[in-house]
Formats: C-alpha cells, sequence, structure tokens
C-alpha cells in the first residue's frame, strides 16, 4: 500500500528541488481529490434529502474541480511539472474565489482564503511567488468589490501581503535548510568516494606487490589450510593455485620434499613465531629458503602464518661448485708441492749422490719455497673450509706436553739463529692427557709462537699451559718484542690484512695464519684475547673449554 | 737382493711412489712399485711383501679393498701395511686394521725413518 502511493507520488523531475515540489504537489492534489470526493458524496446525500435546482452547479463545481486535479497530475507526471504547479496554484485561487459569494470574498469570512494559494504558491512554486499570489488575489478582491460597487478592503488586502510576507520567510528559510544539508551531503559523498578510493589503492598496491615479488608467498589459516597464493609460487612450482588454496601444506609441499623435511616445516608453521633466517631445502629439483611470520589481527593474536619461499637453487650449486672446486685446487696444487718436497730431501739426503755445498744450499730454497707454498696452501684450504663450515675437528686424547714439543719442532733453530730464549712452561694442576684436536691446536700455537719469534728482535718468547679452573685452559704465549699498537689490534685477526705492511712477503704470508688461528679457536668454543704495550711486547691468549681424558 | 726384506709401494703417483720407494730403499728394503690395484691383487697372488705401503685412491680397485684382501689371506699375515691418506678422517676408520695410517703429506724423512725402524723390528 505505502509502496503503491510512494508510486504513485514518484514523478519524473531530476533536479532535487523540481522533484521535491512536484512530489509536494502530488501529496496537495491526492488530499484535495480525497476531499473533492468526500465534497460529492455530501452534494449526493444533500441532493437526495433535498431536492434543490442549484444543487447542479454544485456538481458541475465538484466534478470540474476532480477533472483539474487529474488533468494536472497528469500534467505533472508525464509533462512539465512547474506548469502543473503554476495551475494547480491558480485552481486553488480560483477556488477560493469562487468558494463563496462574491459578498463573502470581496470582504466577509472567505476573503482569508486567498491566505492558501498564497503560502502553498510559496512552497510550491518559489518563496517570493508568493507576492505575485498576493498580489493576484488582491486583484480579484477588489476586481469583485469594484463589480460588488464597494472600495476594495485595504486592510484585508495589507493582511494578504503580510501572509504573502510571512510565507516567503518560511519558504526560503526552509529552502536554504535544504540548501545546506545537500552542501553537507555531496562533502559527504565525496569525502566516503575519497576514503575509499584511498583504500582500494592501499589494497592494490598490497596486492601489487604481493603479485610482482619473484619469491613464493603462501598465508596459511590457523588450521594449517592455505587460504592465499601469489603469482610466483605458482610459476615456481609449475601448479595452478586451484590445486593449493585450500589445502594443507601437504598439498602444497608435496611428495618432491622429503617426509623430514616436510616435517621442519609444518612445525615451523604451527609455531608461529617470526623466523627470518631461511630453513634450507630441496624442493623437486630446486633448493628453497623458508622464512616465516605470524599474520597478527588488531589484538595482536595470530590468526595464520605467512610463508615465504626464495629460489636459491642458484646459490646452492654455486656453494656446491665453490667447495668442489676448492678441494679439487688444493688437491691439484698440494700434490706436486708433495713431489718438489720430496725430491728436494732425497737430494739433500744425498740418495742420488753427493752435492756440493751450493747444490745443497740451492736443494734447501728449493725445499723452503715449497714448504712455505704448502702452508698458504693449507690456509687457504682452511679458510674455504670454515666459510663453508665444513672443517671438522679430530678429537682424541694426547699429553699437553706433545703440544710445547709439537709447537717448537723446527722453531728452536729461528729462535736461535736471533739469539731469542725460547722457553715453556707447565702449570702443575694442568693433568697429564687431554681430550682435544691436538692437530688444529697445534696449528694455532705454532702460528702464534711463529710469529712470536718473528716479530721479536731481542729476549725471549714463553709458551705456558695453564688450568685456571676445571673447566677452562689457557695456552699464553709471550714476547718481549715491538708488541702491537691498539688501533691495530682487532685488524689483525681479520683474513688477509697485516698490522704491518711494511712488512716483507717472505715474513708473513698473505695474512690467514691470525684470522685461521681465532677462527679455529672459535670453532673450538674458545677464544683468543691479545695483550700489548708497544715496546715490550705482546702476550697472545686462548681461553679453551677442554676436558681431561682418562686414558690414551 | 734375495737377503732384503721386499716392499711393495702401491701409488698411482708416480712421483710419490718415486720417493716412497726410495725412501724404503734407503731403510734397506728391496721395493716394488705398482700403480694400479687389480695390478697390486695380482701381484700379492704371487709375493708375500713384508711391508705394503697403499694409497687409498687407486684406478680398477681401492686401497680398502687390497687392505681387505691382505687381512682375509694367512698367507700374508706378517705383512705390514702402512696407509697413505690426505683424509684424516679415513685414518681413525683404518686405524684398526692397517698397522699404521700416514696422512699426506709423507715427507721422504718421515717414511725413511718410520721403515728403517720397521726393519729393525723385523730382524730383531
Amino acid at each position: 500500500m505505502i509502496k503503491l502511493i510512494q508510486q504513485f507520488l514518484d514523478t519524473s523531475a531530476t533536479d532535487p528541488d523540481d522533484r521535491r515540489r512536484s512530489r509536494l504537489l502530488n501529496v496537495l492534489l491526492l488530499s484535495l481529490f480525497f476531499f473533492s470526493f468526500i465534497g460529492l458524496l455530501a452534494t449526493f446525500a444533500y441532493d437526495i434529502v433535498e431536492s434543490d435546482p442549484s444543487i447542479r452547479t454544485l456538481y458541475v463545481g465538484v466534478l470540474s474541480m476532480m477533472a483539474g486535479i487529474g488533468g494536472i497530475y497528469l500534467i505533472n507526471r508525464y509533462g512539465s511539472g512547474s506548469l502543473a504547479r503554476v495551475l494547480f496554484v491558480l485552481l486553488i485561487t480560483a477556488m477560493a474565489a469562487l468558494i463563496d459569494e462574491p459578498q463573502q470574498v470581496a470582504e466577509g469570512r472567505s476573503l482569508l482564503t486567498f491566505a492558501i494559494p498564497i503560502t502553498i504558491s510559496s512552497v510550491l512554486l518559489h518563496p517570493s511567488a508568493s507576492f505575485g499570489l498576493a498580489a493576484l488575489s488582491s486583484a480579484i478582491v477588489s476586481f469583485i468589490a469594484f463589480r460588488l460597487g464597494w472600495i476594495p478592503n485595504l486592510f484585508a488586502i495589507i493582511t494578504l501581503f503580510v501572509v504573502a510576507f510571512v510565507a516567503w520567510i518560511s519558504a526560503r528559510s526552509l529552502e536554504r535548510s535544504l540548501q545546506e544539508v545537500r552542501t553537507l551531503n555531496a562533502v559527504l559523498d565525496q569525502r566516503v568516494a575519497e576514503r575509499t578510493r584511498e583504500l582500494a589503492e592501499a589494497l592494490n598496491e598490497n596486492q601489487a606487490i604481493l603479485e610482482g615479488i619473484a619469491d613464493g608467498v603462501a598465508v596459511f589459516d590457523n588450521t594449517g589450510q592455505v587460504t592465499m597464493v601469489n603469482p610466483a609460487i605458482v610459476y615456481l612450482l609449475g601448479r595452478p593455485a586451484e590445486e593449493i588454496v585450500g589445502r594443507g601444506v601437504d598439498a602444497l609441499l608435496g611428495e618432491t620434499v622429503n617426509a623430514e623435511n616436510r616435517e621442519v616445516i609444518r612445525s615451523l608453521l604451527q609455531s608461529r613465531e617470526t623466523r627470518r633466517a631461511g630453513f634450507r631445502f630441496d624442493w623437486g629439483r630446486k633448493t628453497f629458503s623458508a622464512s616465516f611470520a605470524p599474520v597478527l589481527n588488531d589484538a595482536g593474536i595470530a590468526t595464520g602464518v605467512v610463508a615465504v619461499f626464495h629460489d636459491v637453487t642458484r646459490e646452492a650449486e654455486l656453494e656446491r661448485m665453490k667447495s668442489r672446486f676448492v678441494a679439487m685446487v688444493s688437491h691439484e696444487l698440494r700434490t706436486p708441492l708433495n713431489a718438489i718436497l720430496g725430491y728436494a730431501d732425497m737430494l739433500k739426503e744425498t740418495i742420488y749422490g753427493a752435492l756440493s755445498e751450493k747444490q745443497l744450499d740451492v736443494v734447501g730454497r728449493i725445499a723452503a719455497n715449497a714448504k712455505r707454498q704448502s702452508v698458504l696452501v693449507n690456509d687457504l684450504l682452511d679458510q674455504s673450509q670454515i666459510e663453508a663450515g665444513t672443517l671438522a675437528l679430530c678429537v682424541a686424547p694426547f699429553k699437553p706436553i706433545d703440544l710445547v714439543d709439537d709447537a717448537f719442532a723446527g722453531m728452536a733453530v729461528l729462535a736461535q739463529r736471533k739469539g731469542l730464549a725460547l722457553t715453556h712452561h707447565i702449570a702443575d694442576n694442568v693433568p697429564p692427557l687431554v681430550l682435544a684436536d691436538r692437530q688444529r691446536l697445534h696449528q694455532v700455537l705454532a702460528n702464534l709462537v711463529n710469529n712470536a719469534i718473528k716479530f721479536t728482535e731481542k729476549g725471549s718468547v714463553e709458551l705456558r699451559i695453564l688450568r685456571p679452573d676445571a673447566e677452562h685452559w689457557t695456552f699464553e704465549i709471550a714476547d718481549t718484542g715491538a708488541g702491537i699498537p691498539a688501533e691495530v689490534r682487532q685488524d689483525i685477526f681479520e683474513p688477509f690484512r697485516r698490522a704491518d705492511d711494511s712488512l716483507t712477503r717472505r715474513e708473513i704470508g698473505v695474512g690467514l695464519g691470525l684470522s685461521i688461528a681465532k677462527q679455529l679457536v672459535t670453532l673450538m668454543g674458545g677464544e683468543i684475547l691479545l695483550e700489548s704495550e708497544v715496546g715490550r711486547g705482546s702476550t697472545f691468549t686462548i681461553l679453551l673449554p677442554l676436558t681431561p681424558a682418562d686414558k690414551e | 737382493m734375495g737377503d732384503k726384506p721386499l716392499a711393495m709401494v702401491v701409488e698411482d703417483d708416480a712421483d710419490l711412489a718415486e720417493i716412497f720407494s726410495q725412501a724404503l730403499l734407503s731403510a734397506g728394503f728391496e721395493t716394488q712399485m705398482i700403480n694400479d690395484g687389480r695390478k697390486a691383487l695380482d701381484r700379492l697372488a704371487e709375493v708375500a711383501p713384508a711391508v705394503v705401503v697403499l694409497d687409498l685412491h687407486l684406478p680398477s680397485v681401492s686401497g680398502v679393498d687390497i687392505l681387505q684382501h691382505i687381512r682375509a689371506d694367512a698367507r700374508l699375515g706378517a705383512t705390514r701395511v702402512l696407509i697413505t691418506t690426505a683424509d684424516p678422517s679415513t685414518a681413525q676408520v683404518l686405524e684398526e686394521q692397517a698397522d699404521l695410517v700416514l696422512i699426506k703429506p709423507v715427507s721422504f724423512t718421515q717414511l725413511r725413518d718410520l721403515a728403517a725402524r720397521l726393519a729393525m723390528t723385523m730382524s730383531s
């Protein structure tokens, strides 16, 4: 019913003011039609009760009123709205003029009926239209008055203009308020549109990032189901998104990831913790590095996990190639060096006959150079193994005194040549057997003792083995040499660095010795400390967690 | 000839084979150089050397297989086996079966002194 009325009231106008007025007109037409109908019924009843010949005029009046209303409605609906409104105002005005006897209209009780068209016109046509209608009404009233031979009632006319003024004021303020509401609405609409656009842009930006990155991205909900994947993962796996989304992690990883790695990834997903450092695993023919981060809601509660898969196939391949290359090169370099050393030894041992003093000297130089070169090759190999994390310690029990013997073997001659005292001290609480990697520990000590002798011109070099507590051992190499300036103390442990670049190559090699020593000690779980005073000497202290051994 | 004990050098690197065999010669052994695993097994079927210096990486048959062959053959029960390897981790594995494991590089003097001591224990 309401819908029907709504439909009935609807107009074809598009301008908001036009539309509002046309709708108002329809409401007025409807109510007027209703009252006319009641009027018709009343006339009919009056006709039955009392036969009055003038009743016909009443019939004509009411019926023509209804016809006029219908006509105006049709014009309003299908023709010009403003024309319909003007016609309606005129109809009301006519009605006001004809509603009563001319005497009453000109001077009596019905004079102020004209207030109706005046008021209606200000609302229906334009606020100021009320003055026009007041003028029209005045003209009609005056015309009727003249016809009757009277002087028009000036007070009544002024009253009509006062009504027009009030109607004008009311209608104008009403229209202004409506105007303001409309402006406010327009501003709000614009603001909503702007926010919507901004939101859409932000979403598009995130979407573009997700779609643009080369890493595979998969989002999991709290039940472990994949809720979203980006195009990169589809490309990397060569499987459509439909096969992945809505299924569990096993469906994503498939059979090409081995069971052990699948389990690790599943537990990483379940932990819902941030893990930036990639977990590396083979996936089909590729190697991936996976990192994880929880998806948090506003309350900071994890609603899922986002996993990022980075293709590291190329890096893994290069690493494998590098270690193969280093292993191959070091083997190929070492084999001929060992042959050179062997032949030099045999010449020196006169296996191939007696040599002159000069020849022996040359053979000695050949052997010394070959040895230096093999130390360099070993250093490079150690460095690359440490970097690749493939250097393994070989722990076995041995006597601590062996370390002194090993470290001093060959060094005694060097020290003697420079007139240095090469001494050692082993504390009483050092047990007879220790469990450690003798070869690597020797490498570290030999390097430090060798350096100490190299940089000490007079005085002594001492190797001390101490045991400050049950778990820790210290190896101290103290010299009375030039000392190391504070500003280079950190640098000397860096690969390819030297404390003093003016030193000849013969003295120091490529500068890997101390760096490797430090890295080996770190690998054994210890640290190297350095105390030094320029002009007084240096003491390198190796602090190591070591356990005594029961038997050899 | 004849009264000296026989030492077999199984090594595919000709220079190392020469150095090892000179060291053994200096230590008083008669030496024989073999550069291939299969040939070594063939030769071991004919003679029972006092010492075998055995490289692990060999063509055709590996040093580990030759070591196991020697240990399985009662005729070669007195043969001392010296393994030479560049890999310290194999040293621990083979220590049980071999008489000695030498980590390469093995120098001339090192092997000569070792072999000399070995010769002394055998003659006494």
